[in-house]
Formats: structure tokens, C-alpha cells, sequence
């Protein structure tokens, strides 16, 4: 056998000079055919303005949703926090009561905080809330996603000397507090005073629990700063003032600290709370202002959490749209790149083509996604301010989130075209000037149903079995995702025989022209699959973002009717006291009152440090006369239950404290009080949300005596048999309606406007879903057009044969109805997995107790939605094959 | 009686801001069971006088007549439907559908008839038969050799019974021997069904299966030789090169 050096001849391989050509070039000759690359990436371009315009389209989407989601995170959570620092001005460190915010404590230890080293200045704080006696009360309660809000006036008696140390006062109108302290003066926000037209030098008349007092207006302040607390509505008056007001003599609500220079930032900062902290003893806590925002914005977190998960599927959709339409650049442009590989372009040359094209796309759509995203932002934060309660004036757009949005679509968007760009290299020069090239089922089509399988199992599993806490908080984003990529892989083989089991009905629809264009759905597997997957998405989108929805609105039902039981709901954005509810039991019409006291708590953790709970306070027994605790099941009696909590020392837990601390009745809870910790015996478990079940229930005796407080925030009301909720409504808002401040309303009502908050949170998430079904359009439209394109001479074929335009347009909406139709079910296939994945894992992560409901609506809504997409999509490319000139069409290469 | 009638027909076109004349006044008429060929060196208007005669395209001038039906008045739908019921076509490239399997592809001008294809399977059957695809009727176009495709596309082709039988370039796509096979095959429908056949063929070869040939050259109407229907192939092979040749000169 003769060796390789002499078997070889000499001009059978390259010489030396040419094998270098394609590597070695000097720089000048680089930079000269970057800048060819580039012309030509520009030309091709524009040369089909259609696909660019809608291949971009997709980028700028993803990436406005990526960057809105972004920037809507930021500036709500800017809003919250700001309120709480603005209102701390430049107050380092606060000071508040460790059991209970609401409580306050005594003015004696501001002594000891101003003796503290490091301290340069401290200044009292005391709240209270009172109203108005000139506004009406207001005719609803506030509902927001953070439980009922109270309206009215919020006072802050502050020091008048002090203060200006920690805040500033921007004041418009009159004059600041004079330097009396217990002078009978207040300032007001000039937006409030505009509204109630109160002016500088009129007096005033405030309801504060049951007692009114007379002050003088003496100055008005802009609404920034302090100005923003309890969004305007704020009275600033002298500390002893507010004292007086809300006979709390000698008490503080909260002391803001000022460190000296050196320690007001950073270790120095850190050391001195610490020091406070031990100065001070477990009865306080020293704080940084802004984490006063925490509880709202922890609130915050599952929704954008969410929110987040739905941005990754939106660029995910977007991806397929990108991929979609570089596949059908290549192909239509087969011979093209067939040509200049015979001229002498390299593989690597076609491929960076590909990837350049697919760059300048990228970043001049993400350069328009980024000012959509901003556009977008608006319009979702408006939504997010609405839940919330609480105005957004600023819109924050983070540097790193308009970096990374950027880089999210640039890089997307290279990725989706890489497949493309490498299929494109592979195209023989002779290939290509022979044939149209034809997208081949590759390995994906045959075999990507296996992979798809895994992954619907491993999406499932994932649902099933949960991970430790670091990785399983992302557990629900992981299995959703499995889920939808484990679908989109399984598409392609589902097509084949889907196809042939509903023909006959796109038969039906569209007549014999359909079932040709209904076959043709198996042709350009790959293509045609990827946009199924993407109606899919978008469907699923819809439909687990109905179902979730439906749970929430379920949930919120079953806990309205039983938590604000009774028939009629009393409040007041002042406390109340307690022997109104003797009153409103005279009444004619009303069978039982029972009185609910909400109030914030700290529960010690074993490991030392505390949680905050809400604490619903009731007289057990009036509470069960006039609706009923719902208890878990397998706890036993519910009459013992109710009498162990009556009988003191008890508590009742809600089923999302007790899963998430494995606690069970007979266990103990230890709680800061008035009186120092102390250990509550658990009676019973029982399912509430309020707070997001946050929350733990205990008797009116139990409140007075460990934390000394003797009023009520609400009272529930149950009416006489045969009488009318409504006029008993009415009678009590005639009797007392002025003279207590209250708010009546039904419970009917209530129900009704907490049914529409839940409809605008979830309009949120559907402005996302509806973002989801525009890519996919986009996707049918690309696949469509590509497709007639490709299939150009056959149309031309059909239409010599006798098919007339109407009929090649059926055809066309026949497959497209097709896709619409696959999308439309497998996308209710998954949704339905996906909802009750979510629902699943929000029950398990957060404790709640969301019963799945398929939702029927949902379904008929996002089959339509999917149908009528792809038939819309599909209208200008079944014209443009409609209209295509026959001669033209057959000589078509 | 003629089926096809062509007169004075002629066709311009725009080609960058000249005027071309693709047809520039023929004159032609086919009698019902013709098989006629038509020649010519690239652009004498060999497809373009094809393309008018099916109504696939309108004439600049002249008028075509097909089935006692004068086509220049039809709509796009009314031209349509006349050669849906009246006109077959073979192509060159066959243009079949890839989904569809030899047989289905045959049924495809009744289905896009709204027929019901099985109503005629006695008669589908018989063209399965007459193409040679019985044993392969239910495989799809890339399981058959370029020849059985245009087997298919004939039985396509001849499926309604239509007036006329239209064929670009039948064999351009096919060895010679197979080309053989398909103009046998057509020159069969011819004599056994009495189909009335015209193609258009560069290939003397092909030609040779007419009983008449006409030249075009230059938009008009060159020549024409007539055989008889039994004459010697090879005869008339000779007489088509010598004409060719004298054309050429």
C-alpha cells in the first residue's frame, strides 16, 4: 500500500497560497470585507422591509416587557420605600416599640438615646389616626392588595424644635408650629387642604376615637418629604398636642435618630444600632427607616415573582419568532447563498452574514424594545399603584435593568439565529442553484418528542417533589418552564397525527381546498411546529393566568363570606370604642354585633429573632353568633375549640402559619406583649388570608390584658331574620353615622369591589398573555408567508389546474386554522398543567389553600383567542398567495 | 371541427422600458383529437402561445377560443373555472404535491372540483391502469422515479377528460429513454382516448409523436409540417431536423 505522501499528487490539494486565503488577511482586508458584511446585511434588510419590521417586532417586544417588568418593579418598590425614608428624613437609625408598632412606649427613653455615644440628635414621633369632622365619612372601605386600608387623616405630633433636624418641611403657605409644644396649631399638606378648602388661619375640627378637638391651621406644606405619608392626607402637630389628642401622655411612637458624622454610614452605622440595640433592651427595636417598607414590599414579592416568570416565557416566545424568521431567511435566500459560495465565500463567511443581520436587528430592536418597555412601564405601573394604594411619582429605570434588557434581546436574538446562520453554511453551492431549498425534519422533529417527554415528567416531578429552600423558591419557574419547553418539543410528532384526526373537520370547515392545506401542515414540520408551540404558549398564558385568577377569586369569596361574616360591616378610620357595639345592638333590625380589633404583632422565633403578625382580636363568643371560624380538618370539636380560646391564654393560627412553622394545636407560640414574652397555647387551626395569612386570632380579654388595648377597628353585624341588610345599613348610618365617622357598608358590596380588585390585578397579567398572543400572530404570519413563498410554483400548479384565488386563500386559512387549533388545545393542555402547578406550589410555598377550578371561561377564551389569532394572522398571506400570477407563480424557482 | 382556435394573436411585454414582442400575430386552430407539437428556438414564444391558449394569461391583441368559449372576456374566477372543466396541464418539473400520494395527486382537479373522487374510481382506476401505477398508486411523489411523476402528473392531467391537453416541456426533465416512454404514453392517450394533445418541446425526438409540428420563430408562425397519422416515426424525425436545419440558415 503506498504511503499517504506518494499516493497523493501533487495538484490534487491545495496549494499552500490557497489554504491561507481564507484565514490570513491584513487588517485593512478584514476591516474592507466587515464593512461588505455589513452593506450586505443592510441591503438584505431592507430588501424585505415585511419580515424585518416583523422579526424586529418580536425583539422589541420581549425586550419591552423584560424592561416594564424591570422598571415596574423598581419604581413601585421606590414608591413604598420612599415614603417610609422621605418621612424619616435624614434620620439614620429609628427607635420603635420591639412587641407592637401601635403601642409606642415612653418618652424617657429618648434620654437615653440622646445620651448615647455617636448620637448626634433624637427626635419623638407620636401617630394617631383622626378625621376630619367636616368630611363626610368615606362610603367604602379601602381595599388593596394589602388588606383594607384605612382612609382619614394621619397626625404627626412631632417636636417642633427637634424636628427640622430630621425632616424638612417645605412649607408653601403660613408659617411653621410655633415653638408652644403644646400649642392647639397644625400644619397641613397643601393638596389635602385644597381638597377639604381649608385655608391658613381657619380652625379646624378633628375626630379622634370619640373625642373632637378645635385646632388652628397655621401653615401648609408641599406634598414631598413628610408631605407624602398616608399620601397627603397628614396634619403635622406639637408632640404634647398629639398626646393630649389621643391621651397618651408621656408616650412616643417612634424616636429618629441622627449619628454624628462619622457614624452615619456604612460599619460605624451598623455598630451603632448594635449598640442602641444593647443601650436600649429586647422591649425595642432599632431600625433603619426604610425597613419600615419591608412588610408591603414583601407583600410585593410573590406578584414579582410572577411578573417575572411571564417576562422570561414573553422573551422566550420572542425567541421562536427570531428563529422562525432567520430559518425563512435562509431558505428563501438558498440560491442566493448558493451563488456566492460558488463565488468563493467561505462557510464562516455565511455564517457571521447571517449573525451580522441578525445583530443590527437585535439592537435596533432593542433599542425601540427599551422606549416600549418605558411606554409599557407606565401603563403597569398605573395598574400596580392602583393595587397597592399608593401613588407612584417617579419612574425608576435602573441602569443594570436597561443593560440587561438590552443585552437579554441582543443576545436572544443572536442565539435564535445561530441554528439558521449554521444551516445556511451547510448549503452546497450546487444545492442551492439546482432547488429551492427545503427546510429538512431534522433530529429535532423526529426525535425531540423524547426529550419532551423528560421534560414534562421532570416538570412534574418538580410539582411534586419540592427542593430545600434556596432552590425551591424557584421551583414553580423551573417546572412551568419544563413544562412549556417539554410541550413546544413534543409538538412536532403530535402534529403529524393531530392532523390527520381533525381533517375531517377542516374539511367540514373549509371544503377539500382546507384538507390540501390542512395536509400541508406536515410539511415544514419544524417551521409550522415552532409556531404551534408559540400559539400554545400564548394560550396556556391565558389560561393559567384565568385559572390562578379564578382560585384567587374564590379564595377571597370563601374568606369575605366567612371573615366579614354577617350581613353588614361597620368601620371607621378611627378606632372605635368599644361600647359602640352596645349601641349599634339597640338598633332595630340587628341581631348580633361582634367587635374585631386588627393590630400588628411580633412573634418570637425559636432562634431569637421575630416575625411581624397581624392579630385579629374578637369576643370568641359573639364572633361565632354572627358567622363562624373556619377550622382545618381532623382537630375535633369546634365548640371546645372556640370555648379553649375564650377561656384565655390561647390563640387560634391560620393553616398558612401553621404549615409553614409545622405547627398543630396544642403547640405554643411565643409573642412580645405588653408584659414582656409570653407563650400562647394554640387551640386551634384555622383558614384566614388576611395579610396573606399572616395572621392569628385571639380574645378580646387576652388583647386588654397583654396589650392593654380596649377598642375596635370593626364591628360585624348580623341582621334580624326578615329584615333588610340595607335598611339596617342605612338606620345605623343615620344613628351614627356622623357622630362616630363610621363607614356602613354591605357586605355585598365589599364582595363586589373586592372581586373587581382581584379583576384589575389580573389585568396585569393579561396585558402579558396578550403580549404573548402578538409574537405568536407575528409567528404565524412569518410561517405563512414563508410558506407560500416556498411553495410558490405549486400554487401556481393548483391555480393552472382550475383552483381559483378564493380557493387558494381557504387553503391558506386552513392550515393556519389548523396551527390555531393545535396551538389552541395543547396550549389548554398545558395551561391547565401550568395553573395547577402554580396554584400547587403557591399553596405549598405560601400556605395558601387555593382550590383549582378548571375554568371554563378560560378555556373557551384562549381556544378562541387561538383560532382567531392564526386566522387573522393568516389574512395577508393567503391574499398574497391569492393573488399570485399563475405564469409567474409556475416558472417560479 | 376546431377545438382551439388562436387568431391574430399577440403579446407584448415591458421589459426595462422596451417593448418586446413576445407573440406578434398567430394564427392557429387545433381539431378535436390533434396531437400537435409546437417548436421553436428560446424565446420564439413557444410558452407564451401556451400560456394563452390554457387562459393562464392574457392576450395583448387576437383571441383565443377554446370549446366554442372566447376567453379574452373572462374574468380571472370564469377563466379559472374553464380551465379547471376544459384544460390539463403537464409541466416540465411535474408539480406534484408532496403530501399527497400518486393517486390522491390524480384525483386533484376533481377534489378541487368539489367531486368526490371515489364517484369515479372505476375511471381513476382505468388511468392508473393506463399510466402503469396501479401497484404504486398510494406512494407519495418522492417514493417515484422522475418518470412515474410524470406518469402521475399525466393521469393528472387527462383525470376531468378535458378539451385539450397542455405540455411544457414533458420530457426536459427526464433521460431519454424515459422521455420516450412518456410521449409514448401521451401519443396513446391520443389514439386511445382521443385526447387532443399539444406540446411544446425543443426535442425533434418528442416532436416526432405529433402528427403536425409547428415552428415558431420570433413571435410568428414559421412553418408547419403535417404527417399522416400512421407515418413512419423516423421519417418524420428526418423531416423535423431537416427542417430545423433550413429554419436555422
Amino acid at each position: 500500500m503506498p504511503s499517504k505522501s506518494t499516493h497523493t499528487a501533487p495538484d490534487s490539494q491545495p496549494s499552500e497560497a490557497v489554504r491561507s486565503a481564507g484565514r490570513r488577511h491584513t487588517p485593512t482586508v478584514n476591516a474592507r470585507m466587515f464593512g461588505a458584511t455589513i452593506k450586505l446585511a443592510i441591503r438584505s434588510l431592507l430588501a424585505r422591509p415585511l419580515r424585518t419590521i416583523l422579526t424586529g417586532l418580536g425583539v422589541v417586544l420581549g425586550v419591552a416587557v423584560i424592561l416594564a417588568i424591570i422598571v415596574t418593579n423598581a419604581s413601585t418598590l421606590d414608591a413604598v420605600t420612599r415614603v417610609f425614608t422621605e418621612a424619616s428624613g435624614k434620620a439614620h437609625l429609628a427607635v420603635v416599640n420591639a412587641n407592637t408598632k401601635d403601642l409606642g412606649f415612653s418618652e424617657a427613653v429618648l434620654r437615653q438615646v440622646r445620651a448615647a455615644p455617636d448620637v448626634q440628635a433624637a427626635v419623638p414621633v407620636l401617630q394617631g389616626q383622626a378625621v376630619l369632622a367636616s368630611d363626610s365619612p368615606d362610603a367604602e372601605v379601602g381595599l388593596s392588595i394589602a388588606g383594607f386600608g384605612r382612609g382619614g387623616l394621619l397626625l404627626l405630633g412631632i417636636d417642633p424644635v427637634a424636628d427640622t433636624l430630621a425632616r424638612e418641611y417645605k412649607v408653601v403657605d403660613g408659617a411653621f408650629l410655633s415653638l408652644d409644644d403644646g400649642a392647639y396649631e397644625i400644619m397641613l399638606v397643601k393638596n389635602y387642604a385644597d381638597e377639604q378648602d381649608v385655608r391658613v388661619g381657619n380652625e379646624i375640627d378633628l375626630i379622634t376615637g370619640a373625642d373632637r378637638a378645635r385646632l388652628r391651621v397655621v401653615g401648609l406644606i408641599s406634598k414631598e418629604g413628610p408631605g407624602l405619608l398616608n399620601n397627603g392626607a397628614l396634619g403635622v402637630i406639637p408632640l404634647k398636642t398629639a398626646q393630649d389628642l389621643f391621651a397618651r401622655n408621656g408616650d412616643v411612637d417612634q424616636i429618629d435618630v441622627i449619628a454624628v458624622p462619622g457614624s452615619s454610614q456604612g460599619r460605624a452605622l451598623e455598630s451603632l444600632k448594635a449598640a442602641l440595640q444593647t443601650r436600649l433592651g429586647s422591649r425595642y427595636s432599632v431600625i433603619y427607616p426604610a425597613t419600615q417598607g419591608e412588610r408591603v414590599a414583601q407583600m410585593l414579592a410573590g406578584y414579582q415573582m410572577g411578573l417575572g416568570m411571564f417576562s422570561a416565557i414573553a422573551i422566550f416566545v420572542g425567541a421562536f419568532l427570531i428563529y422562525n424568521a432567520f430559518s425563512m431567511t435562509v431558505v428563501e435566500r438558498t440560491r442566493e447563498i448558493g451563488m456566492l459560495r460558488t463565488l468563493g465565500m467561505t462557510r464562516r463567511q455565511v455564517i457571521s452574514q447571517i449573525l451580522v443581520e441578525a445583530g443590527m436587528l437585535g439592537m435596533i430592536g432593542a433599542l425601540f424594545g427599551l422606549a416600549a418597555g418605558i411606554g409599557l412601564a407606565g401603563g403597569l405601573i398605573r395598574l400596580m399603584a392602583l393595587f397597592l394604594a399608593q401613588e407612584v411619582r417617579r419612574i425608576q429605570i435602573p441602569t443594570s435593568g436597561l443593560v440587561i434588557s438590552f443585552v437579554i434581546g441582543l443576545v436572544v436574538t443572536l442565539a435564535a439565529a445561530a441554528v439558521p446562520a449554521f444551516q445556511a453554511s451547510r448549503v452546497s453551492p450546487l444545492e442551492a442553484l439546482r432547488v429551492r431549498g427545503r427546510s429538512r425534519a431534522g433530529w429535532f422533529a423526529r426525535h425531540g418528542w423524547t426529550v419532551g417527554v423528560a421534560l414534562i415528567v421532570f416538570g412534574l416531578l418538580l410539582v411534586v417533589v419540592r427542593l430545600p429552600p434556596p432552590l425551591g423558591d424557584h421551583t414553580q419557574d423551573a417546572a412551568v418552564m419544563a413544562l412549556l419547553l417539554g410541550a413546544a418539543f413534543i409538538v412536532p410528532k403530535a402534529l403529524t397525527a393531530w392532523e390527520r384526526a381533525v381533517r375531517p373537520i377542516i374539511r367540514r370547515l373549509y371544503g377539500d381546498e382546507g384538507a390540501l392545506g390542512s395536509r400541508n401542515i406536515q410539511r415544514a414540520l419544524l417551521r409550522t411546529a415552532l409556531t404551534v408551540s408559540a400559539l400554545m404558549i400564548g394560550v396556556a398564558m391565558i389560561l393559567s393566568i384565568r385559572a390562578v385568577t379564578d382560585a384567587f377569586a374564590l379564595d377571597i369569596r370563601t374568606w369575605i363570606e366567612r371573615y366579614i361574616g354577617g350581613d353588614v360591616w361597620v368601620s371607621s378610620t378611627v378606632n372605635l370604642r368599644s361600647d359602640l357595639a352596645r349601641r349599634l345592638n339597640g338598633v332595630e333590625g340587628v341581631a348580633e354585633v361582634a367587635s374585631v380589633r386588627y393590630l400588628d404583632v411580633k412573634r418570637i422565633l425559636p432562634e431569637g429573632t421575630h416575625e411581624s403578625l397581624s392579630l385579629m382580636a374578637i369576643d370568641p363568643i359573639a364572633y361565632t353568633r354572627v358567622t363562624s371560624f373556619v377550622f382545618t380538618s381532623g382537630q375535633g370539636n369546634p365548640e371546645r375549640m372556640v370555648s379553649r380560646l375564650a377561656g384565655g391564654e390561647a390563640i387560634f393560627i391560620s393553616s398558612v402559619l401553621a404549615e409553614k412553622n409545622k405547627l398543630k394545636r396544642g403547640d405554643t407560640l411565643r409573642l412580645l406583649t405588653r408584659r414582656g414574652q409570653h407563650d400562647f397555647e394554640i387551640a386551634g387551626v384555622v383558614v384566614d388570608f388576611y395579610n396573606q395569612g399572616r395572621v392569628l386570632h385571639m380574645g378580646a380579654n387576652d388583647l386588654r390584658r397583654y396589650y392593654g388595648v380596649n377598642d375596635a377597628s370593626t364591628f360585624l353585624i348580623k341582621v334580624q331574620r326578615g329584615q333588610s341588610p340595607a335598611e339596617v345599613q342605612e338606620r345605623i348610618d343615620r344613628l351614627y353615622g356622623r357622630s362616630y365617622h363610621l363607614t356602613v357598608e354591605s357586605n355585598q358590596e365589599i364582595r363586589e369591589r373586592a372581586m373587581r380588585l382581584i379583576g384589575q390585578t389580573s389585568s396585569m397579567f393579561d396585558v402579558l398573555a396578550l403580549i404573548a398572543m402578538i409574537v405568536a400572530a407575528l409567528g404565524v404570519v412569518n410561517t405563512l408567508t414563508m410558506n407560500v413563498v416556498e411553495r410558490t410554483r405549486e400554487i401556481g400548479m393548483l391555480r393552472s389546474l382550475g383552483m381559483t384565488r378564493r380557493q387558494v386563500a381557504k387553503m391558506i386559512l386552513a392550515e393556519a386554522g389548523m396551527m390555531g387549533v393545535g396551538g389552541g388545545v395543547l396550549g389548554i393542555a398545558v395551561g391547565l398543567l401550568m395553573a395547577q402547578t402554580v396554584i400547587g406550589s403557591m399553596n405549598t410555598m405560601a400556605g395558601f389553600s387555593m382550590r383549582y377550578v378548571i375554568s371554563p371561561q378560560g378555556i373557551i377564551v384562549g381556544f378562541v383567542v387561538a383560532v382567531v389569532v392564526s386566522q387573522l394572522a393568516a389574512l395577508w398571506p393567503a391574499r398574497r398567495a391569492a393573488q399570485l400570477r399563475v405564469i409567474e407563480a409556475i416558472q417560479f424557482e | 371541427m376546431a377545438i382551439l382556435k388562436a387568431d391574430s394573436l399577440r403579446k407584448q411585454y415591458t421589459l426595462g422600458g422596451h417593448t418586446v414582442n413576445a407573440l406578434d400575430g398567430v394564427d392557429f386552430a387545433v381539431e378535436q383529437g390533434a396531437f400537435i407539437a409546437i417548436m421553436g428556438p428560446s424565446g420564439s414564444g413557444k410558452s407564451t402561445l401556451l400560456h394563452l391558449l390554457g387562459g393562464l394569461d392574457h392576450p395583448s391583441d387576437g383571441e383565443v377560443t377554446l370549446a366554442g368559449q372566447a376567453l379574452s372576456i373572462l374574468d380571472d374566477t370564469q377563466a379559472t373555472l374553464v380551465r379547471r372543466h376544459n384544460v390539463g396541464f403537464i409541466f416540465q418539473f411535474f408539480n406534484l404535491l408532496p403530501t399527497l400520494s400518486a393517486e390522491e395527486n390524480i384525483t386533484l382537479p376533481l377534489i378541487i372540483d368539489g367531486r368526490n373522487p371515489r364517484q369515479q374510481q372505476t375511471h381513476i382506476d382505468a388511468l392508473l391502469a393506463l399510466v402503469g401505477l396501479v401497484d404504486r398508486r398510494h406512494h407519495k411523489p418522492d417514493q417515484l422515479s422522475g418518470g412515474e411523476q410524470q406518469r402521475v402528473a399525466i393521469a393528472r392531467a387527462l383525470v376531468t377528460e378535458p378539451a385539450i391537453v397542455l405540455a411544457d416541456e414533458p420530457t426536459g426533465n427526464l433521460d431519454s429513454k424515459t422521455g420516450t416512454a412518456i410521449m409514448e404514453l401521451l401519443r396513446r392517450s391520443c389514439d386511445e382516448l382521443g385526447q387532443t394533445i399539444i406540446v411544446v418541446t425543443h426535442d425533434p425526438k418528442a416532436a416526432a409523436y405529433a402528427d403536425r409540428i409547428v415552428f415558431l420563430r420570433d413571435g410568428l408562425v414559421s412553418r408547419e409540417l403535417a404527417f399522416e397519422r400512421d407515418g413512419d416515426r423516423g421519417t418524420r424525425l428526418m423531416a423535423i431536423i431537416q427542417t430545423m436545419e433550413r429554419l436555422e440558415n
